[in-house]
């Protein structure tokens, strides 16, 4: 996922109104004090957005002194729209989701000088431009800035663990070495956590024959049999043979791979929207193969790996919290929320009863997978917008 | 997706036939255009839109469209506003839908996912509908609704013949999509849990294939699997006085926010085929009171002429035997009160314990008190009815079914969750 090419970021609108969008300065984030005098134009601090099936997109004011600024919204009659965001050069700087028609709803944001969108996408018109003049009073830091800051952090994440991946291949490695399958079977246990946290990185390593998602993770079937390796051909000969016989070589394998897998991820960055790709990927993960058995299907520890593509896809999510709170305070909190209910979920199949921690696949009802995966498709609704708002533009 | 693109031979226009009711009634727009693409009664081909906004919820009074998707909904949010928001979010996605838009905007952002999942770009809406009501678990502690609950939305109570299987009964929310194309009305309910996740989730869903009622004198009486014309005197959106008195609910009702609105019992009937298909023919008449071919009343020769329920063979023997579908079903049996059947056949391929089919009728009934009318009439027939031996009812779910929208901005549940 990592490896796809990112598509021109939403085209610059041209506005209706015939505004031109001109070099703005990248917005402060926040709705933090801006100082709070009426601009020079006359204007306030507030501005009242509606919007309508006839007028469109409609703002009671369009210029405005620099610092914080609250757009209060209603969205009169237009089934079209739901949302309304503000853009320089466009990129969001603050929104507002969940407007449909009857419904009305508010958010701030904290602007430096320049040239400003309004965009209710999906009204006819669909856009105002808004001016911004004067400087803003210093904030903590832009979004870009936080972006920028949480993107290097999920970057030390990743690396931190590949780093834990290659040792507990190691281990893996060592007891399979020693012969003991109890200690090789709780060694597999102990291994796959790592990966299953940052599985979209190495999914990205794909070019012409080199496939390392695939030699690290490949399920049997999944490529041709003589070039079968990694994980699961291991957890087959622990679980289903219930032997070492022959995994030596396999789990060598498995070492060298995620030697080359960590190596890779040395100094390796990350655009935010890719971020948010890599969470709903996670996720993805969780909803296509985990919640039917299909992954672990020889140990049966796919709750394991639920609660880690879960928790790869949270850490994603929280590089670029500052950031996108900023951008959208609610869509975040929802995000937040939606993640704390599926963790509280995860959390109660959690057992002592077996060395991987969580109850085994085959003793979960119909009625636990269909909560878990109601549970898992709530956090990526929201999440699905996230690539789109933190796109730069 | 758009309306205009759609050019149906308007061989038949019902236009304010239905106006002196107030059913149906355009908003705005000038009245319900049907169009009848092919002659010879197929109605697969008829296009066009039926309003979305009026007095009273299209999908009722609407005569019957060939498909049907229906989805059941669980909230799982507590919180009032996010479920208002929701049926906010339904209502404008309804609302452009059902005219041959998109839902929300196109969006341009490359980085998003498309907001309409796009499959019924270019079908046009086919005579989309979207119906929605509330079941009676909406009225328990969890959004303090109690006392909004009408005493009509009794929960139904264990009926003879019963065979209901819960996963597949009741909810909190009933959607009902019709159309006479059927991705077009799959797209209604898919996009309608997509825009619930987080908020509701779906419970269980039908498919119907094709209708089994006829609610329109413009209509032909479709056949049941069975092959029977079944519900050749249903209640027809011509007869505004049988909706008056048996399908809208008015100011009778203990709930203001009913009035304008209907009930709707669904139920899920098995039909055991492969046993019916070994019945003689002499016989299937008889569980029916009507002739296969014709669909006239046993005795009779046309389907429309009244059915005689007094008439006698020389042996003194009843003419339409006492416990055929015909007699126990008819308004006659029931102090005179009658349902609006608007059903559909579905099959859900075959039962994987038996390897027989499962198939059947999708039954969907529109009232103004379930009491008083479908429950009664349940008893006696599910008691009685000869048909019981080869039908089995797996499923039940009731919704108060609230009016219509009155414009862009309203809202389904308004008065509950506003």
């Amino acid at each position: 996922m990592y490896s796809r090419p990112l598509p021109h970021a939403r085209t610059l609108r041209t506005a209706g109104t015939g505004a031109v969008v001109a070099v703005a300065v990248a917005a402060c984030g926040g709705a933090s004090s801006g100082g709070g005098t009426a601009g020079a134009s006359g204007s306030s601090r507030h501005a009242v957005v509606t919007i309508s099936e006839a007028d469109g997109c409609q703002v009671s004011a369009t210029s405005f002194r620099a610092g914080a600024l609250t757009f209060d919204i209603t969205n009169k009659d237009a089934n079209a729209v739901t949302e309304v965001e503000l853009e320089a050069n466009g990129r969001i700087v603050g929104e507002k989701e969940n407007l449909p028609a009857g419904f009305t709803g508010s958010f701030s944001v904290n602007v430096d000088g320049g040239s400003y969108e309004l965009v209710c996408p999906g009204a006819k018109p669909d856009s105002v431009a808004i001016t911004v003049t004067g400087k803003a009073a210093s904030s903590a830091g832009t979004v870009a800035d936080l972006l920028r800051q949480g993107a290097k952090e999920y970057a030390g994440y990743v690396n931190d663990q590949a780093t834990e991946l290659v040792e507990a291949a190691e281990t893996l490695r060592d007891a399979i070495k020693s012969g003991n399958l109890t200690d090789a079977q709780t060694a597999y246990d102990k291994a796959r956590p790592f990966y299953e946290k940052i599985e979209p990185v190495a999914e990205s390593f794909t070019a012409g024959k080199v496939n390392l998602d695939a030699d690290i993770d490949a399920r049997e079937g999944d490529v041709p049999a003589a070039q079968w390796q990694g994980f699961h051909r291991i957890e087959k000969g622990l679980f289903a043979d219930q032997s070492v016989e022959g995994l030596s070589t396999y789990a060598a394998g498995l070492v060298a791979n995620t030697k080359t897998l960590r190596k890779l991820t040395v100094g390796l960055t990350f655009q935010p929207y890719e971020i948010a790709n890599g969470a709903q990927e996670l996720l993805d993960e969780v909803a296509a193969s985990k919640i039917t058995g299909e992954e672990e299907r020889y140990s049966h520890i796919d709750l394991v790996d639920i609660e880690n593509n879960d928790e790869g896809a949270e850490q994603a999510f929280a590089a670029l919290r500052p950031g996108l709170t900023k951008i959208d305070s609610q869509l975040t909190a929802t995000i937040a929320a939606r993640f704390a209910a599926l963790d509280a979920l995860i959390e109660t199949y959690r057992t002592g009863d077996n060395p991987s921690g969580f109850v085994y696949y085959g003793d979960l009802t119909k009625a636990d997978k269909r909560k878990l995966a109601a549970a898992v498709k709530a956090v990526q609704e929201p999440l699905s917008k996230v690539a789109s708002k933190v796109a730069q533009g | 997706m758009r309306a205009e693109d759609v050019r149906p031979s308007r061989r038949q226009f019902v236009t304010s036939a239905l106006g002196a009711a107030g059913v149906l009634v355009a908003g705005g727009a000038g009245g319900v255009a049907i169009g009848r693409a092919a002659d010879g009664g197929s109605s697969s081909q008829v296009g066009g839109t039926i309003p979305f906004y009026g007095p009273y919820q299209a999908g009722i009074a609407t005569p019957a469209q060939d498909r049907l998707a229906f989805a059941a909904f669980d909230l799982t949010s507590s919180n009032r506003h996010e479920v208002a928001l929701l049926l906010g979010k339904w209502a404008a996605a309804a609302a452009r839908m059902t005219q041959g838009d998109l839902i929300g905007a196109v969006t341009d952002a490359p980085q998003a996912p498309p907001i309409d999942t796009g499959e019924a770009l270019g079908l046009g809406p086919a005579q989309l509908t979207i119906t929605v009501g509330f079941g009676p678990s909406v009225f328990d502690s969890r959004y303090g609704l109690a006392g909004k609950r009408p005493a009509a939305l009794a929960d139904i109570p264990p009926l003879p013949g019963d065979a209901l299987r819960a996963g597949i009964s009741n909810g909190d929310i009933g959607v009902q999509a019709c159309s006479n194309d059927p991705q077009v009305a799959f797209h209604a309910i898919r996009n309608f849990a997509r825009l619930a996740r987080g908020t509701a989730v779906m419970r269980w869903s039908q498919l119907g294939f094709g209708r089994t009622s006829s609610t329109s004198t413009s209509q032909e009486t479709p056949r049941n699997l069975m092959g029977f014309k079944d519900g050749t005197n249903n209640i027809k959106a011509e007869a505004t006085a049988d909706f008056d008195k048996f399908v809208w609910v008015g100011s009778e009702t203990d709930q203001p926010w009913m009035r304008g609105g209907s009930y709707v019992v669904t139920r899920r009937i098995r039909m055991l085929i492969e046993s019916w298909d070994t019945d003689f023919l002499a016989d299937q008449e008889n569980v029916f009171g009507r002739l296969k071919n014709s669909g006239a009343p046993l005795g009779g020769k046309t389907e429309f002429e009244p059915v005689d329920l007094v008439a006698r063979h020389p042996d003194g023997t009843p003419v339409i035997p006492a416990d055929a579908h015909i007699r126990l079903a008819s308004p006659h049996a029931h102090g005179g009160k009658k349902i609006l059947r608007r059903g559909y056949s579905f099959t859900d391929g075959i039962d994987p314990d038996t390897g027989l089919l499962d198939a059947g009728l999708f039954f969907i009934a529109y009232q103004k008190d379930p009491r008083e009318q479908f429950v009664p009439i349940q008893r006696l027939l599910g008691g009685s009815d000869s048909l019981n031996e080869y039908i089995r009812h797996t499923s039940s779910a009731l919704f108060a079914v609230p009016r219509g929208l009155s414009g862009p901005g309203d809202w389904w549940g308004k008065e509950l969750f506003g």
